[in-house]
C-alpha cells in the first residue's frame, strides 16, 4: 500500500445556497493515478479544485471540512495559496496556453517562483519540462513561436509541461482529453503513465475506458456525493454499489 | 395554407428585409455624401489665399533705420510710410480717394508682411523687391468666385472702382492664389483673410493631452480594480450602474460642474486648455472605463486560471496576463473617447473658451480656443470669408477624428491576440 498524499475528511462545498459536495472522504495515494468519474455536475471538478484552492476564485464558494496534504491543512485560511499551487499543479479541460511563446509559457512559473535565476537555468527547466511532457522533439526548434499556434494535443501537452515546470508534487487534471482527438488522447494517456512515477496525479474523466487505462484508483461521484471508491479494477469489474454498476455500464449519466 | 405558400411567404419576408436593410444603408450613405460634399465644396477654397504681386521699393527717406539694422530695431521701426508709398503705385490712381480705395484691396497686415521681408534680408534699403501681399477678404472672396459682382453697387462691399482695379490686376497677372499659411499659423482675427486655426489647434492639442494624462491612468486603474479585484456586491453594482449613467450625462452638465468647481471655487484660469482638459477628462472617464472593462471581461477566464494554477498571485495573473491582453481594446477605447472629447463643444463654451483669443497659447494656462469652439465662433460671423474658414476647420476636425478612429481600429486588429 502506497503512502497517502492527500486526505479529505467531511469535505463540503457550497456555491451560495447550493451545496455541491457532501461530506466527501477521499484519500489519494502518492505516485499513483486516481481517476474521478461520474455524470456531469456531480462535483468531480469541484473536488479537485479544492486541492489547489482554485475555488477561491469564485466569490460565492464556501468550503468546509478538512483536506490535508502531507498533514498540512489545505483549507487553512492563513495558508499561502501561491506556495500551495506551486506544489499542486493543474491542467484544465480546454488547453489554455498563454498567448505567448512556447518558451515563455513554460518559463513563466519558474520565473515567478524564483526558480531558475539565470538564463541557462531557465533554458534547462524549459527543456526538461518539455521532455517530460513528450513535446521537446516536436517544438525544440520553434520555442519562440506562440503556444497558441500548436495543435490541440500539443497545446495540452504544453499545459502539462507548464504545470511540471514548477516541479509540483501533485498534478490535477480536469478532463484533460475532452477537447482532443483519439491520437492526441493516446499520447496524453501515455504521458500520464510516465508522469505517475514522479507525481501524484488526479484525473477527472468522462471516459470509462480512459479511467481503466490510466488509473490505479477510481472514485465515483454522484450528485455531490462520493458513492464508491476503490481500486480501479474492482470498481469496473465488481462494484459494491448498484449506482456505480449502472453508471459504468452506461445505464445513466 | 399549403406548404408551398408558406415557403413562398418566408422567402418574400427575407427579400423584404434585405430591401429594408439596403435602403437604410443607402439613405445613411447619402446623408454622409451630402454632408462631406457640402463641407468640401465650401471649405476647400480656404486652404488658398489670394495674393497681389506688388513691387516694394525700400526708400531710405521713408525709413528711420539703416541697412544691417538689428532685429529689434526693425521690429520697432515704422513701415507704414513704405507700405503706403508702394501700394499706391500698384495702380495708377488719379487722386487721394482713388488711392484710399486701392489701399482697401490689401489686407490689414500688408505693413507687417513688408516688415517681415526686411527681417529676412536687412540689406534691402535702396533696392526693389517683388512681394506677394495678402489681399483683403473682399478681393479674396471675389477672386475665388464666392462673391457675386453683378449686384448693384450699393449692395456690394466692393465699389465699382475697386472692381476696375481688380480687373486691371487680373489683366496684368498681378493677382494669384497661394497656399494659405495664415490659416494654419495664425490665431483668430477679426479679418477673415488673416484668421487661422493655429491657436485652436494648439489649444485643442493641450486640452486633449491633459485629458489623456488625467483620464487614461485613472480609467485604466479603476477598470482593472472593478473588473478583477473588487468583490461583487451591492456597492460595486451601484458603482457600475453609475459609471454607465455618467457616460450618458449630457456634456454641458460637465461644463456647469467645471464652471462651479474649477473656475468659481478653485479659481483656475478661465478659457484655458488646463480647465478644458480637466473638464473633458471628467467627461471622458466613464467613456474609457466602459470599453476598458469590456476588454478585460473579454479575456477568457482560462487565462487567469492558467496563471493562478502555476502559482501566480492574483496581482501577477492580472498584470502579467490579463492586462497585456486587454491593452489593445483599452487603447482603442481610449482613443475613441479622446476623439469624442476632441469634438466636444458645449462644456468648453461654459468654461469661457469662446473668448476671442488672437495669440497662440504657449502653455496650457494661456487663454485659448479649440477646434470645435472655433467652428462655433466662425459660423456666427457675418463675413463671407468665415464661411469657408468654418468648413475648412470642420474638415481639419473631421480628419483628426478619422485618423484617431483609424488608429483605434488598427490597434485593435493588429495587436488583439486570439486564443485557441
Amino acid at each position: 500500500m502506497s503512502n497517502i498524499k492527500i486526505k479529505s475528511k467531511n469535505l463540503n462545498v457550497y456555491y451560495g445556497d447550493k451545496q455541491a459536495l457532501f461530506d466527501v472522504n477521499l484519500d489519494l495515494n502518492e505516485k499513483e493515478v486516481t481517476a474521478l468519474i461520474g455524470p456531469s455536475g456531480c462535483g468531480k471538478s469541484t473536488f479537485i479544485r479544492c486541492i489547489n484552492r482554485m475555488n477561491d476564485v469564485i466569490d460565492i464558494c464556501k468550503v468546509t471540512g478538512n483536506i490535508e496534504m502531507d498533514g498540512m491543512n489545505i483549507n487553512d485560511k492563513d495558508l499561502d495559496v501561491v506556495s500551495l499551487r506551486e506544489r499542486v499543479g493543474m491542467v484544465f479541460q480546454k488547453p489554455n496556453p498563454f498567448p505567448k511563446s512556447i518558451y515563455d509559457n513554460i518559463s513563466y512559473g519558474p520565473k515567478i517562483h524564483g526558480k531558475g535565476e539565470t538564463k541557462s537555468e531557465l533554458d534547462q527547466i524549459v527543456e526538461n519540462s518539455l521532455k517530460k511532457s513528450a513535446l521537446w522533439e516536436e517544438v525544440k526548434d520553434r520555442l519562440d513561436e506562440p503556444g497558441t499556434s500548436l495543435s490541440g494535443g500539443q497545446q495540452q501537452r504544453l499545459c502539462i509541461a507548464r504545470a511540471i515546470s514548477v516541479n509540483p508534487e501533485v498534478i490535477l487534471m480536469d478532463e484533460p482529453c475532452s477537447a482532443l482527438d483519439p491520437i492526441a488522447t493516446a499520447k496524453i494517456e501515455e504521458l500520464i503513465d510516465e508522469l505517475k512515477k514522479t507525481y501524484t496525479i488526479v484525473i477527472v474523466t468522462h471516459s470509462m475506458a480512459q479511467a481503466v487505462r490510466v488509473s490505479q484508483k477510481t472514485g465515483f461521484f454522484h450528485l455531490g456525493k462520493l458513492i464508491e471508491v476503490g481500486k480501479t479494477e474492482k470498481i469496473f469489474k465488481n462494484p459494491d454499489n448498484k449506482m456505480t454498476q449502472d453508471y459504468i455500464t452506461g445505464r445513466f449519466g | 395554407m399549403t406548404k408551398e405558400e408558406r415557403l413562398k411567404k418566408r422567402h418574400q419576408a427575407e427579400k423584404r428585409f434585405r430591401f429594408y436593410g439596403l435602403t437604410s444603408i443607402f439613405v445613411a450613405l447619402l446623408f454622409v455624401v451630402i454632408l462631406v460634399q457640402n463641407i468640401f465644396s465650401k471649405g476647400s477654397s480656404a486652404f488658398k489665399k489670394t495674393v497681389i504681386t506688388t513691387e516694394v521699393f525700400f526708400d531710405q527717406e521713408l525709413l528711420e533705420i539703416q541697412n544691417g539694422a538689428s532685429q529689434e530695431e526693425i521690429m520697432e521701426a515704422d513701415f507704414y510710410d513704405i507700405m503706403i508709398e508702394n501700394l499706391i503705385k500698384a495702380y495708377p490712381a488719379k487722386d487721394r480717394d482713388e488711392e484710399d480705395e486701392l489701399l482697401k484691396l490689401f489686407s490689414g497686415d500688408a505693413e507687417i508682411e513688408i516688415k517681415k521681408a526686411f527681417l529676412n534680408d536687412n540689406n534691402l534699403i535702396g533696392k526693389t523687391i517683388t512681394l506677394d501681399l495678402t489681399a483683403s477678404d473682399d478681393i479674396d472672396q471675389l477672386h475665388k468666385g464666392n462673391y457675386p459682382r453683378d449686384l448693384p453697387e450699393e449692395r456690394r462691399r466692393i465699389s465699382d472702382f475697386q472692381l476696375v482695379i481688380y480687373d486691371y490686376f487680373v489683366e496684368n497677372k498681378k493677382i494669384s492664389k497661394n497656399f494659405n499659411n495664415y490659416f494654419f499659423n495664425n490665431g483668430d482675427s477679426r479679418d477673415p483673410e488673416l484668421a487661422g486655426i493655429g491657436g485652436a489647434l494648439v489649444g485643442s492639442f493641450y486640452s486633449i493631452l491633459i485629458c489623456l494624462l488625467l483620464a487614461f491612468p485613472v480609467a485604466v486603474l479603476a477598470s482593472i480594480y472593478l473588473e478583477e479585484f473588487a468583490p461583487k456586491n451591492k456597492i460595486t453594482d451601484f458603482i457600475e450602474i453609475n459609471i454607465n449613467n455618467l457616460a450618458a450625462v449630457p456634456s454641458i452638465v460637465y461644463g456647469l460642474l467645471a464652471l462651479q468647481i474649477l473656475l468659481a471655487t478653485i479659481q483656475l484660469p478661465r478659457s484655458t486648455p488646463l480647465v478644458a482638459g480637466i473638464t473633458l477628462a471628467l467627461m471622458t472617464l466613464p467613456r474609457i472605463i466602459i470599453p476598458c472593462r469590456a476588454s478585460l471581461k473579454a479575456v477568457p477566464p482560462s487565462i487567469r486560471e492558467g496563471a493562478l494554477a502555476v502559482g501566480a498571485s492574483k496581482f501577477q495573473s492580472v498584470f502579467h496576463h490579463v492586462v497585456p491582453l486587454a491593452l489593445p481594446g483599452t487603447l482603442s477605447g481610449t482613443i475613441i473617447g479622446l476623439a469624442q472629447a476632441l469634438g466636444e463643444t458645449a462644456p468648453l463654451i461654459l468654461i469661457g473658451m469662446v473668448a476671442f483669443v488672437v495669440d497662440i497659447p504657449s502653455s496650457p494656462v494661456d487663454p485659448s480656443s479649440s477646434l470645435p469652439v472655433q467652428v462655433y465662433l466662425w459660423s456666427e460671423s457675418a463675413e463671407r470669408g468665415f464661411v469657408e474658414k468654418t468648413s475648412a476647420t470642420i474638415m481639419m476636425l473631421l480628419s483628426f477624428l478619422i485618423v484617431m478612429n483609424f488608429i483605434a481600429v488598427y490597434l485593435r486588429q493588429k495587436f488583439e491576440k486570439r486564443w485557441n
